[in-house]
């Protein structure tokens, strides 16, 4: 990122309203905020409620263990996924997984024939694409199911009766989609909107050409920015109580020359400590009336005070404001989130949470 | 030539970069005349080792040959491998006689007889610093070579600076190290790295730490982003002062390349806003690590910039003045303010 190298750094655009502890009070207004609810381009006006909610529900463990494939589950939480968004896909028919299968191991030998650079750790003989389907994932009715899509190989001088090595894993998910966008599509459009991949590039392209010939789909890079940064980090630190998240970690860095990195680790009682300290007398909350479930809600002001907590005990020792700095990655022993779109899932009983959250900002990025 | 000696050397080669091969075999000076006029130091790697190889039966040169080599080799390129800083306590009367004689003939014997088989290569380098390598065996097996430790010392200052040490052969190392040198203790000095010039600049203070008393205006840039100039003209006073104070706490000009810096923070949660985390007894317990390609660089444009309060905060400007880059830090005494004191572990 360019910055001018004066004596005055410009502070980060994309921060959220953050109130300094400082005599000069300085107050930066998200740039989403300033529009209000309109979407990002506006060309939608049905969907005018499309922003990253400014309040959720706490986190519950979700036991998925009996519900989903125990090998799909290990699969998932085995890697780190690099993600992405894809727009709705036209006609994508779950009975027809098997006739993906072959369509796309077809297409990718066919690549592999005109040439394109295939290769994958020494030479492999041709690739099988398997799709499958990951029931227990659905969250609510309006989800689609969650599409898990495999490619093996075998190294080429392997016996008859060597297994296949998985060399690109892929899924489709939607979590807790937005119900008035899900409903709002026409019927032959399935949404799946975030998409997550781990293994080589090449193969993740072909994939990625694959869907948007057949499907008429657009897919295009997810980060995850700071604001869903900071979801994580409170909605982890939410569950200490039932699982133990272990340490909360957070990397910033700092536009300075040479760049500046920070990590910042805190022991998981004292940051749970702090976020029940920073969270709304749940009494208060149930003045709306409504019946509020045993944790309730979280609001967004409830996160930022406790990142502002967090913030200020550096500032304290060190005297620098780490809002200067862009926060580059959060992790827990329930997970790990990076800015350039990398999550890694390693407790599946928050896996549904923490999809949700990125389904949300996977629909939020979408340019339809 | 046997086979260990053999594997020796080309573990070795294989370390030396190509670029760099023919200097250190040429200040290694071993060999003749004509066998250094015979090799072609233009070849690829592999056809140099060989050659070298070749050469080394011919010579019937011992490992004690080739780690000569070796330390020539390390002692050039010393800013690899990771080194840890540790300072001599309690001198006795006499620790500022010592001389490298008396030095290299005491830590010898010591070593010697802490640890059966241990093989010590000492050399005096020509910036007045000690190096001792030490390839460690034990009573049933012979040294080592593959994984010699290097210990840096810089006789009458009580710095000594240690690479590939084991947590089993450092209590020996100490004990050699203290009485050789005439002190009673060895302590951790907290300061550790991948540079040796950078720890050892930051320790004894080398590089420049000036104090200017005026800086006329802020470094000049080569892409000038079109500014405002009241922005300007108002951010020419604060601007400077903020690198003023930024050079005193860190120096001024090129800082010693250090990589990172580790605080254990063990003190109280105080927050006016929040009660319940101020009025809790127990300390608030994070790590913070800062790293960089040079921190104190790094740290220095945070202070100039503004994104460090100036007056610098002690904990950064400890990693200068103190030479230190491990910190544990609590509350200390009983006054509620916010002052900080550290605890020497």
């Amino acid at each position: 990122m360019e910055r001018p190298h004066n004596s005055v750094v410009r502070t980060p655009i994309n921060s959220v309203v953050v109130q300094r502890r400082s005599k000069n009070k300085s107050y930066r207004q998200s740039y989403r905020s300033c529009l209000g609810a309109a979407s990002r381009l506006g060309l939608t006006p049905a969907l005018t409620a499309r922003r990253l909610n400014s309040s959720r529900r706490a986190p519950k463990s979700h036991n998925i263990t009996e519900k989903v494939n125990p090998e799909h589950l290990a699969l998932l939480m085995k890697m780190e996924w690099k993600l992405s968004y894809v727009t709705p896909l036209y006609q994508f028919k779950h009975t027809q997984l098997k006739s993906y299968s072959r369509q796309l191991s077809a297409f990718i030998a066919a690549e592999k024939q005109q040439g394109l650079a295939v290769e994958v750790e020494g030479s492999q003989s041709a690739f099988r694409v398997s799709f499958s389907v990951v029931h227990g994932m659905m969250a609510t009715e309006d989800d689609a199911e969650t599409v898990l899509i495999q490619i093996n190989s075998k190294p080429l001088f392997a016996g008859q009766d060597e297994p296949q090595r998985s060399v690109w894993s892929g899924w489709l998910t939607c979590i807790n989609g937005n119900s008035d966008y899900l409903h709002s599509l026409p019927t032959d459009f399935i949404c799946l909107p975030l998409f997550g991949s781990s293994g080589p590039e090449v193969l993740t392209s072909l994939v990625k050409s694959w869907f948007q010939q057949m499907f008429d789909c657009c897919f295009g890079p997810l980060e995850i920015s700071h604001t869903s940064l900071q979801w994580l980090v409170a909605l982890w630190t939410n569950c200490h109580t039932e699982s133990s998240i272990q340490h909360l970690k957070m990397i910033w860095t700092l536009p300075v020359v040479p760049p500046l990195q920070i990590t910042y680790t805190v022991n998981p009682q004292d940051a749970w400590e702090l976020w029940s300290s920073v969270r709304k007398d749940p009494q208060e909350q149930s003045k709306g009336g409504d019946a509020v479930e045993e944790g309730g809600n979280i609001d967004i002001e409830e996160v930022t005070r406790f990142m502002q907590g967090l913030k200020s005990h550096f500032y304290r020792h060190f005297r620098l404001d780490l809002s200067a700095g862009s926060l580059k990655q959060v992790s827990t022993a329930l997970g790990s989130a990076k800015y350039n779109g990398r999550v890694k899932i390693s407790n599946s009983r928050y896996m549904i949470t923490t999809l949700t959250l990125l389904t949300e900002c996977a629909l939020l990025k979408m340019p339809v | 030539m046997d086979e260990s000696t053999r594997r020796l050397l080309q573990r070795l080669l294989r370390r030396i970069p190509a670029q760099l091969l023919r200097s250190t075999v040429d200040k290694w000076g071993r060999l003749s005349v004509a066998q250094w006029q015979s090799v072609d130091f233009t070849q690829p790697k592999w056809a140099l080792t060989e050659k070298l190889l070749a050469i080394c039966e011919e010579n019937e040169w011992t490992a004690k040959h080739i780690t000569e080599l070796e330390m020539i080799y390390v002692i050039d390129n010393p800013n690899q491998g990771m080194w840890y800083a540790f300072q001599l306590m309690d001198p006795e009367d006499d620790a500022h006689s010592v001389e490298l004689t008396q030095f290299k003939e005491q830590f010898k014997s010591h070593l010697s007889e802490l640890v059966r088989h241990v093989s010590v290569k000492i050399k005096k380098h020509t910036d007045e610093a000690v190096w001792i390598r030490i390839a460690w065996g034990d009573s049933y097996s012979r040294p080592n070579h593959l994984n010699p430790t290097y210990v840096v010392h810089h006789l009458q200052t009580p710095y000594v600076f240690v690479t590939n040490l084991t947590s089993k052969q450092k209590p020996l190392l100490s004990q050699a190290l203290v009485l050789s040198t005439r002190h009673h203790a060895i302590k951790d000095a907290n300061l550790s790295g991948r540079k040796l010039t950078a720890i050892r600049d930051l320790l004894m203070r080398q590089y420049q730490h000036v104090f200017p008393t005026k800086y006329p205006s802020p470094l000049a840039e080569i892409n000038q982003t079109a500014s405002n100039p009241r922005i300007e003209r108002e951010q020419a006073g604060p601007g400077a002062n903020r690198l003023q104070m930024a050079c005193e706490a860190f120096g001024d000009g090129m800082l010693p390349q250090l990589q990172s810096a580790v605080y254990k923070l063990e003190t109280k949660f105080r927050d006016h806003t929040n009660k319940t985390m101020t009025e809790r007894a127990e300390p608030f317990k994070c790590v913070v690590k800062f790293a960089s390609t040079n921190l104190l660089e790094s740290l220095r444009h945070c202070a100039s910039s503004g994104i460090a309060s100036t007056p610098v905060t002690p904990l950064l400007s400890s990693i200068p003045v103190k030479g230190r880059n491990y910190f544990v830090i609590t509350d200390n005494g009983p006054s509620p303010s916010s002052q900080m004191h550290e605890s020497h572990n």
